[in-house]
């Protein structure tokens, strides 16, 4: 187990620039995911912290010491592949075996590592199978058993759910966070998938275009984005995104908006009057009924049981608004939802920033 | 009537026509193979009276004569050790070579692959007299060396090639999890490219074996001691010397081509597979 | 650590850390590889390909009967011989005339054969293994069966000749009809190659072009015209290749049957090497032979995939 470090980290394939200056400082323990669009540089950033990429700019440290010039081995890291990377031709314990056969460890030794790494994730009665004799969730098991063998300083996970379907997702998720509680390693975990990353992790990286736009906890995160982009990032569903300008004065600020739609704001807002600005809205923060100042015609009602998801009109756009599924909400009819004014983020529209 | 795979029924005529030219050129085909075999079991007689049908009188002692005598054993076992050393050193000097066109950023890897593949474009026969010069230089005239190494030296650039994409199109991340485990590039290629390589293993022996096996042109060049010649050679020389004796010349070649026909028809899928592949991909 | 956003870190670490450079992980390790992996390949091919292609080129400029060093210099004198060498320019002319033949029979033959046996009908694996078969077999064996076939006394013409009480053709003694007896054989010994060829290019055909051709109203014929045939054309183009760099290297089939006789009429540029050249130890002029055939394939395998098989 060891603490992770990044400086200044940057890398180019020759004039184009994927990662510009990403530092970041990762405790010993630490469960850290790195989320992001497509093409953010998520990846990119777990492989050069990995030695499988080399690093164009600035320096990884692992419990302290430089690695850039370190191979994988090295570094001591394990990883987890989102195609599980299993050599075809050799059995569960051979694959979880080979890295430790490479280092040159005792028989006896590797057979009760494994033994040991394969009851922690029920891989015992799999141990002569052949990768193609097992399933998605099974292989992905012997992955990770492959990494847990070596007792690494640092777990590398690359979208390693996302080969699966919805519900072994789900299951995987759950046994990944035990496996964590249970051994500790210091864990960076990549994924597009941002309930992974927020059931999962310590704190959350979130990326786009080669920088970090926010670190934090997942409800700091969630509960004050500093920008635009983390904002419509975190919640499932989305942020609902309003223009507006700033009106009133300091004490009473409000935001108007379209079709003479008005939010009223709370004080600490570092606004100016005048100040063109987005307002969010997060649909579970909406509280339906009430005579408060959201109200529009319901387009679309999607009961999902527990929940009722709304879609409806309001300052001339769609916002969703979900609310308890016993309320009855019907189409065509005005819906009209409050909400707490601390519940309102604002942002610049121009810079994005929350204020 | 039969359905064909496209469900139309195929009136009888189609068929009787289907069959009868097919069977007509399959009769062009096997009449030489055949006469040839049969011809074997004839007396020279026989054989100018009536070679088409079956032997009169079955002679066997033309064919008996020959197995039991060590000539034909003797050709046999020297083409087969020239063929199999040819396919061994092919097999590893082309798969070490084609492993590091595949996963080595080197220096000068394209234009060294262009080199080898300058190898595919023209024949073995278009240096064969500075060939036999060499050979001569180095020692190795009359003798099975002279026979193996240039054989696996024009192998080579079809064999890398297909060494080398078969690699590339191992997954990649198969080897990032190895580099990752500890392999360094070495052992990468020992423990897991080559024991994923069973396909092209297959197809690379095959047509090197087949090549090896049939070969003419290089061997007569190449040795002159009778006891070294494979049966290429061999049968000509028999042919050279027993001349109208047709009958005993017919048994040989029946008992040379034997083993090639007999292997072919137990393998047929991978030698189909493997001649026309390797012909295709290069 | 909560709200971080980009951090520019303060210049001067910044420039520390871009001033030292660090060795690439990703490259360690490649010159052990590299260093047992290459060599033999290279020393194997270089000694026995390249050198020799090049000493070929340097050797027909000599005469030289290959002892001791080339001594004496004739320039390009071996190429005027061979120029206005009779048997020579009869090589070259059987060379381009199987070319032709193949070309105008192997393939539709092979073309043919591929579409029949395409159809699943019973005994089409056993018909596509007997056509295959002669491929398989050695070209000096196949010559060595023809030639007793082809022979006037005891072979198969002889018999056939005197069951229609003809006088037995002594073909391959025959100085204008030796080349077409050649040329029989090395139709029946490749077609078969060609046909597997054509199979695997039929294979590839998506058939709901057929279908679709079949609703459109076309008959058997006109489908393969308009459809089968313009889509088969990468498979011709590979064929061709196949055919002229196959026969440019004919000497084992054609050494048994004729021996590139009579009167040189079945001379091939590789049979005419062995006869002129090895046998008689004329070092510079079997080079010059040499280097014109490796003129020709080279041209061919350039020009041929650049011009014909751009798009393939």
């Amino acid at each position: 187990m060891a603490s992770v470090g990044l400086r200044h980290i940057a890398k180019s394939y020759g004039a184009l620039q994927v990662v510009h200056d990403i530092s970041l400082s990762i405790e010993d323990g630490e469960f850290i995911a790195l989320v992001g669009p497509s093409g953010c540089g998520k990846s990119t950033l777990l492989r050069m912290v990995a030695g499988l990429e080399d690093i164009s700019g600035g320096e990884v440290t692992i419990g302290g010491t430089v690695v850039n010039a370190k191979t994988p081995r090295e570094r001591n890291i394990a990883m987890v592949f989102q195609s599980y990377a299993l050599y075809p031709h050799m059995s569960v314990a051979e694959n979880m075996g080979f890295n430790l056969k490479l280092a040159g460890v005792a028989k006896p030794e590797i057979t009760q590592r494994v033994a040991e790494a394969a009851r922690m994730l029920a891989l015992e009665d799999l141990l002569d199978r052949k990768p193609s004799q097992l399933s998605g969730g099974q292989r992905q098991r012997v992955a990770m058993g492959r990494a847990i063998v070596r007792d690494p300083a640092v777990f590398l996970f690359d979208e390693p759910l996302s080969n699966l379907d919805a519900k072994l997702r789900v299951q995987m998720r759950t046994e990944i966070k035990s496996l964590h509680q249970k051994v500790g390693t210091t864990s960076i975990y990549v994924t597009h998938d941002q309930i992974e990353a927020m059931t999962l992790a310590d704190r959350i990286v979130v990326l786009n275009a080669g920088r970090i736009e926010q670190v934090g906890t997942p409800m700091e995160l969630y509960r004050t984005p500093a920008n635009l982009f983390v904002a419509g990032f975190i919640g499932s569903p989305a942020m609902n995104l309003i223009d507006g300008i700033v009106d009133g004065d300091t004490d009473n600020p409000v935001v108007r908006l379209a079709e003479g739609a008005a939010i009223a704001i709370s004080s600490d807002r570092r606004v100016r009057r005048g100040q063109s600005v987005k307002i969010g809205l997060r649909p579970e923060h909406l509280t339906a009924g009430g005579s408060d100042s959201i109200c529009g015609q319901t387009l679309l009602v999607e009961p999902t049981g527990a929940q009722t998801h709304v879609l409806f009109e309001f300052a001339g756009q769609q916002m969703t608004a979900i609310v308890d599924g016993d309320r009855p909400i019907r189409h065509g009819t005005p819906f009209r939802a409050g909400i707490d004014q601390n519940l309102v983020h604002v942002f610049d529209s121009d810079s994005g920033e929350s204020l | 009537m039969t359905e064909t795979s496209s469900s139309v029924r195929v009136s009888t005529s189609t068929r009787i026509h289907f069959y009868l030219s097919l069977s007509l050129v399959a009769a062009l085909v096997l009449v030489p193979l055949v006469t040839t075999a049969l011809g074997g079991f004839k007396t020279l007689g026989d054989l100018r009276l009536n070679p088409f049908g079956l032997p009169g009188e079955w002679v066997w002692s033309n064919y008996i004569d020959i197995l039991l005598g060590e000539r034909y054993w003797r050709q046999m076992m020297n083409s087969m050790i020239i063929a199999l050393t040819t396919v061994f050193l092919t097999l590893v000097v082309s798969s070490m070579a084609a492993f590091c066109f595949a996963h080595i950023r080197f220096f000068g890897a394209k234009q060294l692959l262009n080199y080898f593949l300058i190898g595919l474009m023209f024949p073995a026969a278009t240096a064969i007299l500075p060939l036999f010069i060499r050979i001569r230089d180095l020692g190795l005239l009359d003798s099975y060396w002279g026979v193996i190494l240039p054989q696996v030296a024009f192998g080579l650039g079809m064999s890398i090639l297909l060494f080398r994409n078969y690699f590339r199109n191992l997954p990649e991340e198969l080897f990032q999890a190895a580099f990752v485990d500890g392999c360094g590039y070495i052992r990468f290629f020992w423990y897991i490219s080559l024991p994923l390589s069973r396909p092209i293993v297959a197809t690379v022996g095959i047509v090197t074996f087949v090549s090896s096996w049939n070969s003419y042109i290089l061997p007569l060049i190449m040795l002159n001691t009778e006891s070294k010649y494979p049966w290429p050679l061999g049968i000509m020389v028999y042919r050279g010397e027993f001349g109208t004796d047709w009958q005993l010349v017919l048994a040989f070649i029946t008992l040379t081509i034997l083993p090639t026909i007999l292997v072919f028809f137990l393998a047929q899928k991978h030698i189909i597979a493997g001649l026309t592949a390797g012909a295709v991909k290069s | 650590m909560s709200h971080m956003t980009a951090s520019v870190g303060d210049p001067s670490s910044l420039d520390a850390a871009k001033k030292v450079r660090y060795k690439s992980p990703t490259a360690r390790g490649r010159l052990p590889a590299l260093i047992i992996f290459l060599p033999p390949a290279l020393l194997l091919f270089t000694l026995f390909v390249i050198l020799p292609m090049g000493e070929a080129a340097w050797y027909s400029l000599y005469r030289w009967n290959g002892y001791g060093t080339p001594t004496e210099f004739v320039g390009v004198r071996n190429f005027k011989v061979l120029f206005n060498n009779a048997a020579f320019s009869q090589a070259l002319i059987n060379n381009a005339l199987i070319i032709v033949v193949s070309l105008l029979l192997q393939i539709p033959l092979a073309i043919w054969l591929a579409v029949m046996l395409g159809r699943k009908m019973a005994g089409v694996v056993a018909f596509r293994l007997v056509f295959f078969l002669p491929y398989v077999l050695a070209d000096v064996a196949a010559g060595l069966i023809w030639r007793f076939v082809y022979d006037g006394d005891y072979g198969l013409f002889a018999a056939v000749a005197g069951f229609f009480g003809v006088a037995t053709p002594y073909v391959l003694a025959d100085r204008d009809l030796a080349i077409y007896a050649v040329l029989a054989v090395v139709i029946w010994k490749y077609f078969g190659f060609h046909m597997m060829l054509f199979i695997a290019g039929l294979q590839s055909l998506d058939k709901s072009i057929m279908e679709a051709a079949e609703i459109d109203g076309a008959t058997g014929w006109q489908r393969f015209r308009y459809v089968t045939l313009p889509l088969l054309g990468s498979t011709v183009r590979l064929s061709v290749f196949f055919a002229i760099i196959g026969s440019l290297q004919l000497f084992d089939l054609i050494m048994p049957l004729t021996g590139g006789g009579p009167s040189n009429s079945t001379q091939t540029m590789v049979t005419f090497l062995y006869t002129y050249g090895v046998t008689r130890m004329q070092v510079g002029l079997g080079s010059a032979v040499g280097v014109v055939l490796f003129v020709i394939c080279v041209t061919i395998a350039f020009g041929y995939k650049r011009v014909f098989m751009r798009h393939d």
